[in-house]
């Protein structure tokens, strides 16, 4: 199998009204990886993502994806206004390139079949992101960007979007680039990881990489070493996850 | 029924075909007091034909394209706020145009008027409203997807940029081609009244888009039929039908 890398990052820095927001942050993707960026709230993570993606185009440095590779984009947020009258068919039916057939993608993602002519307005927020997620896939990217939900997606819908990633990642072989907060994400699913809080602060293997150092480098002190904190700081955000 | 009525009517059907479709993305992309702000600033350049002795048409249209080139360059370059941008500009352009235009074209200019619209005019007006329905039926993809998610789209390599230009030149058009026929203050009847009631009564995107185009073909059609019938003002007369149209769609979904 070909082994150079599908996309390759060098000194990416991005500036926010003089502020920088990303800085220097540099790392390869090969086919089949999975790399979860972990960070703090407000350390990049996001931006980071969006400009890998092509939202955010203002920005120094390189990022280069392989000839020809297709990029899927799983956004933190996707506000569906409830009065959106678009059924989940028509919905998927944006994305300009289909491989997958309908039936295929809805399989994919688990999905019921019944649901493509159901309203978009009548799913969950846990629901919707299966259906983005279908609509990321639907074209066959050779690389999937997801960023984590920060709001309004209950545990149990956060846990089964990434055990779905997980199986995707064994059936189709994509590679990943996984934003979160959440080290469990880290331990469970990813090949490598990536710290940031603005600056890259670790990057590597998960088990040589997220030494207690860098995490409370990461986190802070308080935050790593005592994890009520880290808990309420969660839940002041709207997040149900527990920390064990 | 005049020749020149019927004509007005075939070219009536597409003006509010095209309002009712380009409606519909305003109201996607939360712009709905858009369309109604900026028919204002055209309101200078209508001035601007009737005291010049050209078709007010060609003055609108060329205040209506430097309003969205300000309002999309002030979104994009500064840190100003659009709203209050748009509103500044709105009332300005209302007050300089009203100051301009002897008081007894005033009244036209506001609630339109189809009584001095000439064949050519009439024909300018369909040909530009079936170019604005080809090009939003063509790109129609790529624009629900920037309406509705656009960081999706920006996602799939579409210039949210561009795309933002492209919505509010079409904007621009539909209200050159739709004032004769409602008015520069009544705009809103043909473009976001039929729209935001075909959201109410559609549950998939088609039928939106269907209904968004039927009622205000509904709307401007009777109309124009109510104003000749009754001599009243086809503007207003649009305006009412529109309305007594939206309030029935709250209790009627399809």
């Amino acid at each position: 199998m070909d082994s150079s890398p599908l996309l390759e990052v060098k000194d990416l820095t991005v500036t926010f009204d003089g502020r920088s927001v990303v800085n220097d942050v540099s790392f390869t993707l090969k086919p089949q990886e999975v790399l979860a960026v972990i960070g703090p709230n407000g350390s990049g993570k996001s931006t980071l993502l969006k400009t890998l993606v092509g939202i955010n185009k203002k920005y120094s440095g390189s990022i280069a994806f392989a000839p020809g590779a297709k990029i899927g984009y799983l956004p933190q947020r996707f506000h569906v206004d409830f009065y959106l009258p678009m059924t989940v068919r028509e919905f998927l039916d944006l994305k300009p390139e289909h491989k997958y057939s309908l039936e295929e993608v809805l399989r994919l993602v688990e999905i019921p079949g019944n649901w493509l002519d159901e309203n978009l307005a009548t799913f969950s927020s846990g629901q919707l992101q299966k259906i983005l997620l279908a609509f990321a896939i639907i074209d066959q990217p050779q690389v999937l960007l997801f960023d984590e939900p920060t709001e309004n997606v209950d545990v149990v819908s956060q846990e089964s979007i990434y055990d779905l990633l997980h199986e995707l990642q064994d059936k189709t072989g994509v590679a990943m680039v996984i934003i979160s907060h959440d080290l469990n994400v880290v331990y469970r699913y990813a090949q490598t990881v990536l710290c940031l809080n603005e600056k890259m602060l670790c990057y590597g293997p998960p088990i040589e990489a997220l030494t207690n150092e860098t995490l409370s480098h990461l986190y802070g002190d308080h935050a790593f070493f005592h994890h009520h904190h880290f808990g309420d700081h969660h839940r002041e955000e709207g997040h149900e996850h527990h920390h064990e | 029924m005049n020749d020149i009525f019927t004509l007005t009517l075939i070219s009536g059907v597409l003006v509010a075909a095209a309002s009712g479709l380009v409606g519909s993305f305003l109201i996607l992309r939360r712009m709905a007091l858009m369309s109604d702000a900026l028919s204002h600033v055209a309101l200078p350049g209508i001035a601007l034909g009737v005291v010049l002795h050209f078709a007010p048409i060609w003055g609108g249209l060329v205040f209506l394209f430097f309003g969205v080139t300000l309002i999309w360059l002030v979104e994009n370059k500064t840190k100003l706020a659009t709203e209050s941008v748009t509103g500044v500009m709105f009332v300005t352009a209302l007050a300089i145009g009203a100051l301009m235009i002897p008081e007894q074209d005033l009244l036209e200019a506001f609630f339109g008027s189809i009584t001095k619209l000439t064949v050519l005019q009439i024909g300018v007006q369909a040909l530009v409203a079936a170019a604005i329905i080809a090009f939003i039926l063509i790109y129609k993809k790529r624009l629900t997807l920037f309406a509705i998610a656009p960081d999706l789209s920006a996602s799939l390599k579409t210039s949210s940029f561009k795309m933002q230009f492209i919505l509010l030149a079409l904007i621009a058009l539909t209200i050159t081609i739709g004032i004769s026929f409602v008015g520069v203050l009544l705009m809103s009847a043909i473009v976001i009244i039929p729209a935001a009631a075909a959201r109410n009564m559609a549950k998939s995107f088609n039928g939106f888009l269907a209904v968004a185009v039927a009622l205000a073909i509904l709307s401007l059609i009777s109309g124009l039929l109510i104003g000749e019938a009754y001599g009243a003002n086809p503007g207003i007369m649009t305006v009412l039908v529109s309305a007594g149209l939206f309030v029935l769609s709250l209790f009627w979904r399809i």
